[in-house]
């Protein structure tokens, strides 16, 4: 076989396979939906931090209330312990000196 | 058998050498529902030391920030506070012995009396627990007819600014109350 004959074979006219064009469609809708995809997913990702951010600051400040709270109420509690610490040290150091009157 | 009897002696021994315990107010719960008025009031150190903290933070601002320095120094002595305060309506409603298993605790060697006042009425006790010869907590009983108040501080705490409290002006610290108002 000569360079004609191998370039005519090459070059032969051959029709199309019959789910030619529904192949070309579906690949067509893929390389589409593959597009859009990729076109969303740093929204997505922005969406994602955001809301991992407003839990961690949701979280952060509700740790922060409970514990306020409970220093509040610590507070309140020491406060009244030691007032009534205070009262029967003094009510006791009173009688003494009344009894050694 | 020289192994089983030695076993004990060792334990006994140990148990000698122990330092005094802190003292656990037990036997009162039951007053409680007889009480007018009753206070329970528990504060371990990690209490303490927020205690400290907000008291500290609300008086800064204020006239109080004085007494509330004060305050966060005695505070910063303690390990713990346990206050068990009781006001009846009537008479009777305790009997002396119900302070027996405090009392037991408070005979054990590193307790010693400081002050006692016992009229036919009413007793008052302040007890002081030293451990290796430090200071190391008080207990205080006080028993009136209609009134009976156990408090156990561990720690160390200067009894005489703690007697100067009222005088410092304590009840004008900003402590919001239960509705959450600020005094």
């Amino acid at each position: 076989m000569n360079l004609d004959d191998e370039l005519r074979a090459a070059l032969r006219r051959e029709d199309p396979a019959p789910d030619f064009t529904q192949r070309v469609l579906a690949g067509r809708v893929v390389a589409r939906a593959k597009a859009t995809h990729q076109s969303n997913r740093p929204i997505f990702r922005m969406a994602w931090a955001a809301a991992v951010a407003a839990l961690l600051i949701i979280g952060l400040t509700a740790t922060y209330e409970v514990r306020q709270m409970k220093a509040e109420r610590a507070g309140r509690d020491a406060v009244l312990a030691l007032r009534i610490a205070a009262d029967k040290l003094n009510s006791a150091r009173e009688k003494v000196v009344r009894l050694e009157n | 058998m020289r192994r089983i009897l030695l076993v004990p002696f060792i334990a006994v021994c140990a148990a000698a050498q122990l330092p005094a315990q802190q003292l656990r107010i037990t036997g009162l719960d039951g007053l409680a529902s007889k009480a007018k008025e009753s206070a329970d009031i528990t504060l371990d150190s990690n209490l303490l030391q927020m205690a400290g903290g907000f008291l500290a933070g609300a008086g800064k601002d204020s006239k109080d920030g004085k007494d509330a320095e004060t305050l966060k120094q005695l505070l910063a002595g303690l390990k713990a506070i346990t206050v068990k305060s009781f006001k009846f309506g009537e008479t009777g409603q305790y009997r002396m012995e119900d302070l027996e298993p405090i009392r037991a605790q408070l005979r054990t060697p590193g307790w010693s009396k400081i002050i006692s006042s016992q009229s036919k009425e009413e007793t008052s006790e302040i007890y002081m627990r030293t451990d290796q010869g430090k200071v190391a907590g008080f207990a205080i009983i006080a028993a009136e007819p209609k009134e009976l108040t156990v408090v156990a501080i561990e720690g160390t705490i200067n009894l005489n600014d703690l007697s100067k409290l009222k005088a410092l002006g304590v009840p004008s610290i900003p402590v919001p109350d239960k509705k959450g108002k600020k005094e």
